[in-house]
C-alpha cells in the first residue's frame, strides 16, 4: 500500500477515478508515511481521524458520481495558512495556541474542491529563514539525507512532499520560500505572480512580496494544485481580477519558448557544479527547439540589499499587531500595558524575527528612512523596469535556483550568509513575477535547481517550459 | 555602518521588544553585517528613479460596499486571554 504514495496527483485521481484504490486506502497509506518518518518533523499538526472521516466521505461521492476536481486527494498545508477552529502556529511560540476564527482562502478553495487536509507543515518563523531552523517547533530535516536542510522557509512542505507524506502541499513564498526548499528537496515548486493567489488568511510576512503557491512532484501536479487556488478574490484587496489560464491544458501545448539568460549572472557563479549544471540544462532545452537569448538585468546585484531593507522594513509594520493583548502570547508578568508589550514581544518572537523587526524599525526610523527605505523602493523599480525590458525581447528567463545544493544544519551561524541564500529568488519577488523551480540535476547526493521566471501571469508558460523539460529529463524523479 | 548602545536603545523602544545586555553585543555585529550588506544600494544613483512600493500597477480592486457578517466578534474575543463583557482587559494605565 506503501506504493500509492509515489504515485504523482494525476494518477492517483485516475486511481482514485477508476476504483483503483480508494480515498480511505490513499489517505491511510501517506499517514502511514507521516507516522513512520515523524523524526523528519515535517508536521506541526496531523488530523488524522478528521482525514480519515473525510476521506470515507470523498469515497461515497466518488461512488455517487459526485466527484470534485481534487476529490479524496490528501494534501498539507504549511502551518501560515489559517484553518478554522484549528491551530495556525506560523513556526512561532507567538501563535503557539492560537485558534484560527476563520479560514484562508487557499484552504478553502481546495477544501470545496474536495481534499483533504492532512495537517499543517512545519515552517520557519513567520516565514522568515532559509534553512528551516528558526522554527519554534524545531527543524525540520532534508528526507535525502537528515545532516542537511530542507530549505526555508517551506521547508516543512518541500520536505513531506519529497517523503511521500502528501500528494502536494500549499507554501508561501515572499523571498524564494517555496522555491529554494523546493530546489533543497529535489521537488517542484511554483510561485505565482503577485495577486494570483489571494492572501486572505495567510499570515503576513512583508505584504508586497508575500505570494502562496505549490510544491509538488513535478510540473503537471503543481500546474492542476496551482490552478485549483488561484483566481480573484474580493477578500484580499490585491487580488488579481483577471481570468485564470488553463494550466492543465497549456502545459502539453506547442509553445513557442524565447528562454532569456542573464549572461553576466550566469558568468560570475562561483560554484562550479552550479554553474555547469546549469548550462548542461539550458543546452536540454536548446537541442529541444528552445531559441535562447542573452539578456541583461543591470541591477539585478541590488535584489539582495533592497529586498533587505524592503521585507524587514514590512515585517516590522505587519508584526506590530502582536501586542499581547488580541491575541497571540500573552506574557504572565507585566504590571502595565508598555510591560504587557514588551514581555509578550520580548517572550513571544525568535531571534531571527526579532533581527528583522529591528532592521525594519531602524530602516524606517527618523534620520534613515530617506537613505534606506526610499532607496530599495527605488531601485525596486530599477528591478522592475530590467524584467519588463527583458521580457520584450524573450518569454521566460532562466536562472539557477539557489547558488548551492542544500547545506549541512547547523553549518550557517552568519546572518548576511544566510541571507545570501536567497540570491536568485529574490527578484522574482521585488518585480512581482511567476517563477517555478525544478530538479536539475545531483550533486554530491543532493539536488540542484533551475527556475524558470515568466512576465506577468504567464504560469502556463513557464509550467509548459518545465513540463517539457521534465519530459526530457528524469531529475524530478525519486523513490 | 556603526551601530551604537543609543541606536539599539531607540529600535527596543520603537519595536517594543527587549534588548538583554548580554546580547547587545552579537546583537550589534549581526545588525551592522547586515546594514553594512544592506548599503551597497549607495553604489547606484536613484535620484531620478520614482520609488516603487507595490510590484503591481493595477488600481486595487475595491468590493462594494455591503454589511457582511463573515467574522464573529465573540468568536474573534475568544482568542484573548483577559476580557470582559466585550472589552479587552490590559494592565492599568492611568494610576
Amino acid at each position: 500500500m506503501t506504493e500509492l504514495v509515489k504515485l504523482s496527483l494525476s494518477e492517483q485521481l485516475e486511481g482514485l477515478k477508476t476504483k483503483s484504490f480508494s480515498s480511505k486506502e490513499l489517505t491511510e497509506a501517506f499517514l502511514k508515511e507521516i507516522k513512520s518518518k515523524s523524526s523528519l518533523n515535517t508536521f506541526i499538526s496531523v488530523y488524522e481521524e478528521e482525514a480519515l472521516k473525510n476521506s470515507s466521505i470523498a469515497d461515497k461521492n466518488i461512488s455517487n458520481n459526485r466527484t470534485r476536481i481534487l476529490e479524496g486527494i490528501p494534501i498539507a498545508h504549511k502551518d501560515i495558512f489559517c484553518i478554522e477552529n484549528k491551530k495556525t502556529t506560523c513556526g512561532s511560540k507567538m501563535l503557539e495556541n492560537f485558534i484560527s476564527p476563520y479560514s484562508s482562502e487557499v484552504y478553502s478553495r481546495l477544501n470545496n474542491l474536495g481534499a483533504i487536509t492532512l495537517g499543517k507543515t512545519n515552517m520557519d518563523e513567520f516565514a522568515m529563514g532559509s534553512s528551516n531552523e528558526t522554527s519554534y517547533f524545531g527543524k525540520v530535516f532534508n528526507p535525502i539525507d537528515k545532516k542537511y536542510s530542507p530549505g526555508g522557509s517551506s521547508g516543512g512542505s518541500a520536505a513531506a512532499v519529497r517523503a511521500n507524506q502528501c500528494s502536494f502541499a500549499t507554501g508561501t513564498d515572499t523571498g524564494g520560500s517555496i522555491r529554494q526548499p523546493a530546489s533543497f528537496c529535489g521537488v517542484t515548486g511554483i510561485k505565482p505572480t503577485y495577486g494570483r493567489v489571494s492572501r486572505w488568511g495567510m499570515i503576513a510576512f512583508a505584504s508586497s512580496l508575500d505570494q502562496g503557491g505549490i510544491l509538488a512532484k513535478n510540473a503537471k501536479d503543481a500546474a492542476l494544485a496551482l490552478h485549483c487556488i488561484s483566481g480573484f478574490d474580493e477578500k484580499d484587496s490585491t487580488s488579481l481580477n483577471e481570468p485564470v489560464g488553463d494550466y492543465i491544458n497549456e502545459i502539453n501545448s506547442k509553445e513557442e519558448h524565447v528562454l532569456g539568460i542573464p549572461k553576466i549572472l550566469i558568468d560570475k557563479i562561483s560554484n562550479n557544479s552550479v554553474k555547469e549544471n546549469f548550462n548542461n540544462a539550458i543546452e536540454i532545452l536548446k537541442e529541444d527547439g528552445v531559441k535562447i537569448e542573452e539578456i541583461d538585468l543591470p541591477h539585478i546585484e541590488y535584489s539582495l540589499p533592497a529586498y533587505y531593507v524592503i521585507a524587514p522594513a514590512e515585517c516590522s509594520a505587519n508584526l506590530a499587531r502582536y501586542d499581547g493583548i488580541r491575541f497571540g502570547h500573552r506574557s504572565e508578568h507585566a504590571s502595565s500595558l508598555e510591560e504587557l508589550y514588551f514581555n509578550s514581544r520580548t517572550e513571544g518572537f525568535g531571534k531571527e524575527v526579532k533581527n528583522r523587526i529591528f532592521i525594519g524599525t531602524f530602516c524606517l526610523s527618523a534620520g534613515y528612512f530617506d537613505a534606506f527605505y526610499k532607496k530599495a523602493l527605488r531601485i525596486r523599480r530599477l528591478i522592475k523596469s530590467d524584467f519588463d525590458k527583458a521580457f520584450k525581447k524573450v518569454s521566460s528567463i532562466a536562472m539557477p535556483t539557489c547558488a548551492n545544493t542544500s547545506f549541512e544544519l547547523g553549518s550557517i551561524s552568519s546572518p548576511v550568509e544566510m541571507y545570501e541564500q536567497d540570491v536568485y529568488t529574490i527578484p522574482a519577488n521585488l518585480a512581482g513575477l511567476p517563477a517555478i523551480s525544478i530538479p536539475s540535476g545531483i550533486h554530491n547526493k543532493m539536488p540542484l535547481g533551475i527556475q524558470f521566471l515568466g512576465s506577468y501571469l504567464d504560469e502556463g508558460k513557464i509550467l509548459n517550459l518545465a513540463n517539457k523539460f521534465q519530459n526530457l529529463t528524469d531529475f524530478h524523479e525519486y523513490e | 555602518m556603526k551601530i551604537n548602545k543609543q541606536d539599539l536603545k531607540n529600535i527596543s523602544l520603537l519595536s517594543k521588544i527587549k534588548i538583554d545586555d548580554d546580547n547587545s553585543a552579537s546583537l550589534i555585529t549581526d545588525l551592522e553585517s547586515i546594514l553594512n550588506m544592506v548599503k551597497k544600494m549607495e553604489k547606484i544613483d536613484t535620484s531620478s528613479v520614482e520609488e516603487l512600493s507595490h510590484p503591481i500597477t493595477t488600481t486595487q480592486t475595491l468590493r462594494e460596499d455591503e454589511l457582511k457578517d463573515e467574522i464573529d466578534r465573540e468568536k474573534l474575543q475568544k482568542l484573548s486571554k483577559e476580557k470582559n463583557s466585550g472589552f479587552y482587559i490590559t494592565p492599568k494605565v492611568i494610576e
